[in-house]
């Protein structure tokens, strides 16, 4: 019966096409993966190699002069990307994974970004996050909307009907065909993605395979609900182009708009102006009042006293620290807005499936914006860890030797907040699968 | 075993059935003649149980069809007047399949048999049926009755559109059912074929069973009279 169910459902030429079309944008979307995640390495095995390069050009130059030095010297900081990110770019397209930064004023640094193609970023990524989140719900409709409609539509629904004891039991076996290819193509993708990208059998990868599963068990509840309904198949699919189009496109923008009128962030305006007004109005200002900033900052530093004749390092850093201190307010102020942003993103999202995947594979690829948020908190860390190690020795006029330069590799950030493989995440695609299945429990009582 | 018990269809103001009292016999074969509209196809489908009747009973081996209507199916066949089958699988394939739909696992030995003895020429077992003529899917229809085992046979309209060999072929094979105690209930138009394999023969107006006939007793031309005396009889009379 199965056997003669697959003949009768792959003899067609539309079936065929379609599963073949998913698996080429599938392995398109992987490849993708592939080649965002080697030119992260790339870019980040090629900080690594020019990292001490670059140090010692610099010492060479500016050894007399460590002030001036570390003016010029790079720290790279570096986030490595899970392989996952292969799977869910996220916002990790834009965001960088390497911030290389001096002990200068941190907020003119910390968003610096790598150059991109702005027709790139428009037309976004083919990731295999897309292929699953948009295109599976698609190819599940194409599979199911005429289940039950093409019997009646082709005149087989009679004798079915008279050969079967249950109609219902019926359309589940013809539904559980379907239900086999596309989890089926879904396993070849996830396990293709897992060897080409070289993902790691942890937590967060099955993880995502187990949300992938529940997403596609949603999806084929969602259509068996409509077609128990016993419509034609124009209505069917109508429908159901209807509901995936106010699911997919149109609830996830009004969320994005209504998230972003809720939380406005002018501190992404107001910090870059204070940011350097801070450093640049310090120039025409009292050396003293700034350094007595400064002390009140580092009182750590009180010894090396009011420097005020000509121009002398510790000022200098002196006014480069306000930059950063005048804008911590507008600082602290944005990221709190992108914190509320990302929270009730998630909030809205427990209620759309399709967001709480996307979102979930974003935290568990760690492409996510909290994420990136961790990693310019860190960011902040690793500045001010290096502001402590070399003022003292600015200050003291300490040459460029004295240092061991060769402590100096890129650092790399260990996410302690990486603990992702969550089954919190589950629930919400659980219960609106339950949910859609228990309607279909309830409509498919019509049938007898 | 077939019977009706004052079974009545309504569909609001409109009397599509009107107190049919009906029984088929196994190894009977039950020819109902009427024009469009007569309540031919309303008989088929209340006893498929695709209608719930207004009032009265159908009865299926000795089952109500609307109290019982998953353990009466298991007695039931039926072939439309235009059986429409997978048109991506083979004769064999669609046997196979429509077999399988019933709860029955036949060998593709017992499937060939059952397609041989329904008529159809070995060489088309394993074409897909999107190449069949009309008569070579009611063939198949046939083979699907057969292995069912069904004791009742529903047939609506079977021979319309059928050139007169294949026609005379089905016309064979339901005689070769009717010897195995298949009791079956043919609705049709056609008067020649009635006579040619009824034992019993009913001629319906709008919803009423007018006349039976046994049809042995009669030739055609008298069943062609009784026919056209029942279609011209007064409205007012009934």
């Amino acid at each position: 019966m199965y056997r003669l169910l697959f003949l009768q459902f792959l003899r067609s030429r539309a079936v065929l096409a379609s599963l073949f079309l998913i698996l080429v944008l599938g392995g398109i979307s992987i490849g993708i993966g592939h080649q965002f995640l080697s030119q992260k390495k790339t870019a980040i095995n090629q900080v690594e190699k020019y990292q001490q390069g670059h140090i010692q050009r610099n010492v060479d130059l500016h050894k007399d002069d460590l002030g001036l030095l570390m003016y010029y010297v790079k720290f790279a900081f570096i986030n490595r990307p899970n392989n996952l990110a292969g799977v869910s770019m996220g916002q990790s397209d834009i965001n960088p994974n390497v911030q290389r930064i001096t002990i200068k004023n941190l907020e003119g640094q910390r968003y610096d970004n790598d150059l991109t193609n702005p027709m790139n970023l428009q037309s976004g990524n083919l990731d295999l996050s897309f292929v699953l989140i948009y295109l599976f719900p698609l190819l599940i409709i194409v599979f199911t909307f005429n289940l039950l409609s093409e019997e009646t539509e082709t005149g087989t629904w009679r004798l079915v009907s008279i050969q079967t004891t249950s109609k219902v039991r019926y359309l589940l076996i013809k539904l559980s065909v379907r239900v086999l290819l596309i989890y089926s193509a879904l396993l070849l993708l996830l396990a293709s993605a897992k060897i080409i990208l070289s993902i790691a059998l942890d937590m967060n990868y099955l993880m995502m395979a187990l949300l992938a599963f529940f997403y596609v068990a949603f999806w084929f509840a969602l259509c068996f609900f409509i077609i128990s309904f016993k419509r034609d198949s124009g209505f069917n699919a109508l429908l159901l182009l209807s509901i995936w189009l106010v699911l997919l496109i149109l609830l996830p923008a009004g969320i994005n708009a209504y998230v972003t009128n809720k939380y406005p962030v002018p501190e992404a305006l107001s910090t870059m102006i204070s940011q350097r007004d801070g450093y640049h109005t310090k120039w025409d200002t009292d050396k003293v009042a700034t350094l007595k900033k400064f002390y009140e900052h580092y009182p750590q530093f009180k010894e090396f006293g009011y420097p005020i004749e000509g121009f002398n390092w510790t000022w200098y850093y002196a006014m480069q620290q306000m930059g950063d201190d005048e804008s911590a307010e507008d600082t602290r102020a944005f990221r709190q807005k992108m914190t509320e942003r990302e929270t009730t993103s998630k909030q809205l999202s427990a209620f759309l499936p399709n967001m709480h995947l996307q979102l979930a594979f974003n935290d568990l690829a760690g492409t996510s914006l909290s994420e990136h948020l961790h990693f310019l908190d860190a960011t902040g860390d690793f500045h001010e860890e290096l502001r402590l190690f070399f003022y003292p020795k600015i200050f003291k006029e300490l040459s460029g030797d004295t240092i061991d330069w060769t402590k100096f590799d890129p650092k790399y950030w260990n996410d302690a907040t990486d603990n992702k493989g969550n089954i919190e995440y589950i629930w919400p695609l659980a219960i609106a699968t339950i949910i859609m299945l228990a309607g279909c429990i309830v409509i498919s009582r019509r049938f007898h | 075993m077939i019977i009706t018990n004052n079974l009545t269809k309504k569909y609001s103001e409109h009397i599509a059935l009107d107190k049919l009292k009906l029984v088929v016999e196994e190894g009977e074969i039950y020819c109902l003649l009427g024009a469009n509209g007569a309540g031919k196809t309303t008989t088929i489908n209340l006893l498929l149980g695709f209608l719930k009747p207004t009032s009265g009973r159908a009865m299926i081996n000795g089952l109500n069809v609307g109290d019982n209507p998953k353990a009466t199916k298991q007695f039931l066949a039926y072939i439309p007047e235009n059986l429409m089958l997978y048109p991506s699988l083979t004769a064999v394939e669609n046997l196979d399949y429509f077999s399988g739909i019933a709860g029955k696992k036949l060998t593709t030995k017992e499937l060939r048999q059952f397609l041989e003895e329904a008529g159809l020429q070995s060489n088309a077992f394993t074409k897909r049926i999107s190449t069949f003529s009309k008569g070579m899917r009611q063939k198949v229809g046939i083979a699907i009755a057969l292995a069912k085992d069904a004791k009742v046979l529903l047939l609506d309209e079977p021979t319309s559109g059928l050139d007169p060999k294949a026609s005379n072929e089905f016309g064979q094979l339901l005689q070769k059912l009717r010897s195995r105690g298949v009791a079956t209930l043919m609705a049709t138009h056609d008067l020649f074929r009635a006579k040619e394999v009824a034992t019993h023969i009913g001629i319906m107006k709008n919803g009423v069973l007018m006349k039976e006939l046994v049809a042995k007793d009669i030739s055609l031309s008298v069943l062609e009279q009784a026919y056209l005396d029942t279609m011209n009889y007064k409205e007012s009379v009934l």
